[in-house]
């Protein structure tokens, strides 16, 4: 098998950071790659996710997110490479995968004929509880989700946001080791949406493992301790602090006393600004050093004549360093044969 | 074997609440019942002079010295009975076409899958949720049919040769196994389209050979012997068994996920 490909400039000049070294990973995956006919719709993903993180994994729609969590899960197969899932090896323990995984789906997929402790318990024998378990653990999620009161009401009659912490309940009855969860606040009033990530942040206090995908970046910035940006192949991976310090370097905002626009040639013929641009009364400075150069950086703009009000370093929203990665990782086409 | 059981008290906890699904799963056997009945009774007080003319009649040596009016009940019986036999088909149809399809359009099929089940537990149960309602209602058609017939027959050999050693065989065997076929096949479509009338269509071809069946009886052609029954049942319990392994070959979980649920 041949993979037929073109690589893009930004793959070769820029290869994704590599995962601080952890003691074990709760995800590891070498070049898994899946294809639907000639389509590559995941190509050669290498990533680890280490144990007890929250992983971020972000990128546009038709991007393979949702496919790349179907093969994590043992729902459909890679057509190449591997990966082991909570000590799984993907392929050869698919049933001990789907044991000790859980699974938040994009839409929560639950019997609307049935009340909230059916549906919780019928997958709860799925998952092989034993009896006593199926109802503490019913019991235990429905009250951790606010739910309890309602428990013999029908799901058809539940809100959206109720029924998505409902399947969030579903994904973690059997106390997976691994959670995936796809998009779990889409959809979501900004109420409920609080109250899952809330949700999410108590898993994460508890050790869980979680990888979540999202379009919803603060939020991915407010959950995450790793971040990948994923287009058909992963485009950039770490921490969100260090994607942006290696995307936007460390910058300052220097705010000015009327307009920045005159004093941005006095800015840019500074010999260690790599980078300067105006924005109103703004200027946004990007000096080779900023500890030993911001000093010498306003010296030169109060000479120039500039009544300086504040200076302080710039911190660029994960949805400027988003949208950087996924346009540097515009794609092509790519097919498997 | 216990995680299909744990489908089936799904499914059943689901089809407890569909009144409007039940009506039509309840209604055919009812007037499948009523019929035969009334049918006996009314050619019971028929002279028909002909009756002893008919093929079914002249092979058949249970029928032999018969006065025409029991000859007319026993002809109309035995050919109903085999409308016990049709009752299996048709009541699991309605459930087995919507078994897959309904969990994919309600978007519950992934969460289903993701969990440790076996595709042949999960068929096993879905198979089971439309048979076990179907056979039980069928079976219990079947008795109010024969309780109901002791008191319109002209005589007990009237109701000794409609009630056959056959008949009782293809009710008890023959039925529940092509019953077993035509669920098979309804749910290994039911995983293929998203149209429950496409997978119902399946049932249209399976009754075709219970319908030669009855015009073979009515011609004289076949007579129904406790041996036919049995080597008939014994087939159709082989087809069945490869149907159903044939709807778990069928069964692509990741076809079904990415084709049919995206």
């Amino acid at each position: 098998m041949t993979l037929q490909r073109q690589e893009t400039l930004r793959s070769a000049t820029h290869p994704p950071l590599a995962v601080p070294s952890p003691s074990m990973n709760a995800i590891e995956t070498h070049e898994l790659t899946r294809a639907f006919g000639e389509r590559v719709v995941v190509e050669r993903l290498t990533l680890a996710v280490p144990q007890g993180a929250v992983f971020g994994f972000l990128g546009p729609n038709g991007a393979g997110k949702t496919t790349t969590v179907r093969m994590l899960a043992a729902l459909i197969a890679p057509t190449a490479g591997s990966a082991v899932v909570a000590g799984f090896r993907l392929g050869e323990d698919d049933q001990m995968i789907r044991r000790n995984v859980g699974l938040l789906t994009e839409s929560p997929g639950l019997y609307e004929r049935l009340n909230a402790q059916q549906n919780l318990r019928f997958f709860a024998r799925l998952y092989d509880l034993d009896t006593a378990r199926v109802a503490t653990q019913t019991e235990r999620y429905l009250r951790m989700l606010g739910l309890w009161d309602r428990r013999d009401d029908p799901v058809g009659s539940f809100s959206k946001g109720m029924r998505q912490k409902l399947a969030i309940a579903r994904a973690l009855l059997h106390e997976p080791a691994v959670i995936f969860l796809d998009e779990p606040t889409a959809g979501l009033d900004p109420e409920a949406a609080r109250t899952v990530r809330e949700f999410i942040k108590e898993l994460r206090a508890k050790g869980r493992t979680i990888f979540l995908t999202t379009h919803n970046l603060p939020e991915a910035d407010e959950l995450c301790d790793v971040i990948a940006v994923f287009r058909t192949r992963l485009l950039r991976i770490g921490a969100p602090a260090a994607l942006r310090a290696e995307l936007f370097g460390d910058s300052v905002c220097i705010r000015i006393a009327g307009d920045a626009e005159p004093f941005l040639n006095v800015v840019r013929a500074l010999p260690f600004v790599h980078a300067a641009d105006a924005d109103g009364d703004v200027l946004h400075v990007s000096p080779d050093n900023p500890d030993e150069h911001n000093p010498l950086l306003v010296r030169a703009l109060i000479d120039a004549g500039a009544a300086i009000r504040y200076v302080e370093p710039r911190e660029p929203a994960l949805e400027d360093v988003y949208l950087q990665l996924v346009r540097e990782g515009e794609p092509q086409e790519r097919t498997y044969a | 074997m216990r995680k299909a059981l744990i489908i089936l008290h799904k499914e059943w906890l689901e089809l407890r609440s569909e009144r409007t699904l039940w009506m039509t799963i309840l209604i055919p056997p009812l007037l499948l019942t009523i019929l035969p009945i009334v049918s006996v009774y009314l050619i019971g007080i028929t002279p028909d002079e002909d009756a002893a003319q008919l093929g079914a009649v002249i092979a058949d040596p249970s029928l032999a010295g018969l006065s025409e009016m029991e000859l007319g009940q026993a002809v109309m019986g035995k050919q109903f009975g085999l409308m016990f036999l049709l009752m299996p088909l048709i009541i699991p149809s309605a459930i087995a076409s919507y078994s897959i399809i309904g969990e994919k359009t309600r978007r519950t099929l992934e969460p289903l899958l993701a969990a440790p089940i076996q595709t042949w537990e999960l068929l096993l149960g879905k198979c089971l949720a439309s048979l076990v309602p179907a056979i039980v209602i069928s079976w219990g058609a079947a008795l109010t049919f024969v309780l109901a017939l002791r008191l319109v027959v002209l005589s007990d050999r009237v109701h000794q040769a409609i009630l056959s050693g056959g008949w009782w065989v293809l009710l008890l065997l023959g039925s529940p196994s092509l019953a077993l076929l035509m669920v098979s096949a309804t749910v290994a479509i039911s995983g293929r389209v998203n149209d429950p009338r496409t997978a119902q269509q399946v049932a249209a071809v399976v009754v075709a050979p219970l319908l030669a069946l009855f015009v073979a009886q009515l011609l004289g052609v076949v007579v129904l012997t406790p041996l036919l029954a049995s080597i008939a049942s014994a087939a159709l319990a082989f087809l069945a068994a490869l149907a159903f392994a044939g709807a778990i070959a069928l069964f692509e979980r990741e076809n079904i996920l990415t084709r049919w649920t995206s």
